[in-house]
């Protein structure tokens, strides 16, 4: 256990001064990126890939992938609407059934998962067509606007200061790091990753924390897709297209494997921050969104070279 | 327990479909539509109070040097090149106005605001805009207005109030009667046609679709529409889209609408690829480069378009008179350079002009 647990702290420790470095250098730019005007908005742009992130890392973990958040974003999104001004619901049961209708789709991801034995790249690969079918038929592709002003609130307002979206996210960041690290549930997703034979003999219920954490995803995508319709005020069957993309590359960068077994929390969120510090830094310096592109696929690969040759064990 | 809360789920989500009520033809939005005269008399200019949005306090920029970032709906096709190009010709014309084009890589909402809010924190003088979806863009908009930057939009609007003006390349009415025109000179009024267009919730080419079908009901309504499919200004969706038109309907299909720069060329080479130059006629929006090869074959026989070089120059000058104060509110033209004086139409747009029709005959004197 303690050689792991200073390879687990090797890379987040090594990303952590990435992170350091690349404010340092981006504040150095353009006055504007360290102000806490553009940081509060930097928060709040990242809600969305941020909550996806946080269950997204317990999936990586388990060995799996969720390739169908982008798409669940879509049809929770669409479903606000269609539950609001279509079947006529009050807003709020319309906002709590269409995160509920996330935790179905993810349901349904983790039973195909589970008790069909269909790989989760292939599963959520197939979902990911799906549920973004489902989105644009049951929309129509017509988008729903006119939303109370109370609803803005959500995406759009600040709460002490701070946008209202960075306080869930940050409510969020706790609760998942709790649940990772220090229960018996956040014990048995590692074990499921590092090698699932070996955990199924151990007793832990494999199949049932495979199928919590994909409900969670779904739950966690629905989420996101409420914070986003209130931040851009319409509903399209395109939202969250691409998604999942991003939502990868931040677990990845923070330190999780793609294997199973390894990643914390703390390492997506640092990942989330060099991202979007990234993002933001590079547009205020005057490079153009595909110079961003390439700078962020070049930190990737760096961090995960950096990190594989320090962590280097004997096993490649 | 696992079972019922899947039927339900179902169950809800089958229900929420009839819900929906569809419009006359798939694609069109559902804003009111106001077709032109089935000859050609000209449309009747309607006044229009002032309904654009108003910066806060912007800093007095009459005369100065400004800093603008253009945002189209996505970076890399032809059509925004060829704005782009306008925006820089004009400003290098005007001297004072240093203008950069930057956007997503695809036609992608999300994405676009992210873009231009990055641009707010930036600090700006002036945005102009060609929006992915007119709800969703403006509260990044109002936003900028907020912070004193001039917002002018062109090619596709946001809703009125997030924007100082927006120019319009045509109308509305005016695309749509010269589109249906030329397909009913072509296939006949008897003809059956399909629409490639980007999606059904982008804002130009719904209005475009819905007044179409307005226009078609009051002055040529015994052709038949077949369908619109969805191709989101992507190459090879937009072939694809095609090629499966022209493979379902068979025989029955005449003629196919692309609506998109990226539809139309697209299109043509569907046709040309199932040998069915002659039979089925393509008529869409598109730049002429894109379709020299197709018009000069005699596959294509004309191309509907405005100039979209001088669309962005417009909207540049535009965006120079606003920031110095000379076009305000409740003004009924502005001068745009070498294009002379346009018209305030429609409260807070300004019109380029009426829209163009390449053929054989004038196509190779462009080139963009």
């Amino acid at each position: 256990m303690a050689p792991s647990l200073r390879r687990f702290l090797r890379h987040e420790t090594i990303l952590a001064v990435l992170v350091v470095v690349a404010l340092v250098v981006l504040a150095a730019q353009s006055e504007r990126f360290f102000t806490a005007d553009n940081l509060l908005n930097q928060g709040r742009l990242m809600a969305e890939v941020g909550l996806v992130a946080l269950t997204m890392t317990f999936v990586i973990v388990t060995g799996g992938i969720d390739l169908s958040v982008g798409s669940i974003l879509g049809l929770s999104a669409i479903l606000v609407g269609v539950f609001w001004k279509n079947v006529g619901l009050a807003l709020p049961v319309a906002m709590v059934l269409a995160v509920g209708s996330g935790g179905l789709a993810g349901l349904v991801n983790g039973l195909i998962i589970t008790r069909f034995r269909v790989p989760p790249l292939i599963a959520t690969l197939a979902t990911l067509a799906l549920y973004r079918g489902l989105a644009e038929g049951i929309s129509q592709s017509r988008s729903v606007r006119g939303y109370p002003e109370w609803f803005y609130a959500l995406g759009q307002r600040d709460a002490a200061g701070v946008p209202v979206q960075v306080w869930i996210l940050l409510l969020a960041v706790v609760v998942s790091s709790a649940i990772l690290g220090l229960t018996t549930f956040g014990r048995a997703t590692y074990a499921v990753g590092a090698n699932e034979t070996a955990a199924r003999f151990s007793g832990v219920a494999v199949d049932r924390t495979r199928l919590l954490i994909y409900t969670a995803s779904g739950l966690m995508a629905g989420l996101a897709a409420v914070i986003f319709v209130s931040r851009v005020s319409t509903t399209r069957s395109d939202m969250g297209t691409g998604l999942e993309l991003d939502v990868i590359t931040a677990v990845v960068l923070g330190g999780t494997s793609i294997f199973g077994g390894k990643g914390t929390i703390v390492g997506t969120v640092l990942g989330l921050a060099l991202i979007q510090a990234l993002r933001s830094g590079l547009s205020l310096a005057g490079v153009k969104g595909d110079g961003t592109i390439v700078v962020i696929g070049l930190v990737l690969i760096g961090a995960i070279l950096v990190s594989n040759v320090f962590g280097r064990d004997g096993d490649g | 327990m696992l079972r019922a809360a899947l039927v339900t789920a179902v169950t809800f989500s089958l229900a929420a479909s009839p819900a929906m009520a569809a419009p006359a033809w798939t694609g069109g939005d559902d804003l009111p539509t106001s077709p032109l005269a089935c000859d050609a008399t000209p449309a009747k200019a309607s006044a229009k109070a002032y309904d654009g949005g108003v910066p806060t306090k912007p800093p007095d920029r009459k005369g100065k040097k400004i800093s603008v970032v253009d945002v189209p709906k996505l970076i890399g096709i032809g059509y925004f090149n060829a704005t782009s190009k306008g925006i820089a010709d004009a400003a290098k014309e005007l001297g004072n106005v240093s203008a950069k084009t930057d956007g997503p890589t695809k036609a992608n909402i999300d994405e676009q605001i992210t873009f231009i809010d990055n641009y707010i924190t930036q600090g700006v003088d002036g945005i102009l805009f060609a929006a992915n979806d007119p709800v969703a863009i403006s509260p990044v908009l109002k936003k900028a207005l907020s912070k004193g930057i001039n917002v002018v939009g062109y090619d596709a609007n946001s809703t009125p109030e997030a924007r100082q003006w927006f120019v319009n390349q045509a109308q509305f009415n005016g695309i749509a009667k010269a589109l249906m025109d030329s397909m009913a000179a072509e296939i006949g009024e008897t003809g059956s046609f399909a629409i490639v267009t980007s999606t059904f919730t982008t804002p130009n080419q719904a209005r475009w679709i819905a007044e179409m079908a307005a226009y078609a009901a009051k002055c040529h309504p015994k052709m038949k529409w077949l369908e619109t499919v969805e191709a989101q200004e992507d190459n090879v969706l937009s072939f694809n889209g095609a090629t499966t038109l022209i493979n379902k309907y068979g025989g029955d299909l005449k003629g196919l609408f692309g609506m998109t720069s990226v539809a139309t060329p697209a299109g043509a080479e569907a046709v040309t690829q199932a040998k069915k130059c002659g039979q089925v006629s393509v008529i869409g929006l598109a730049t002429p480069n894109a379709m020299k090869p197709y018009v000069n074959k005699g596959c294509v026989k004309s191309v509907v378009l405005w100039n979209p070089v001088d669309l962005g120059y417009a909207a540049t000058y535009v965006l120079r008179a606003v920031a110095d104060g000379t076009l305000k509110p409740g003004a009924t033209s502005v001068k745009a350079g070498k294009l002379g004086a346009l018209q305030v139409v429609n409260g807070s747009e300004i019109l380029l002009g009426p829209p163009f029709i390449f053929t054989k005959s004038n196509i190779n004197g462009f080139d963009f």
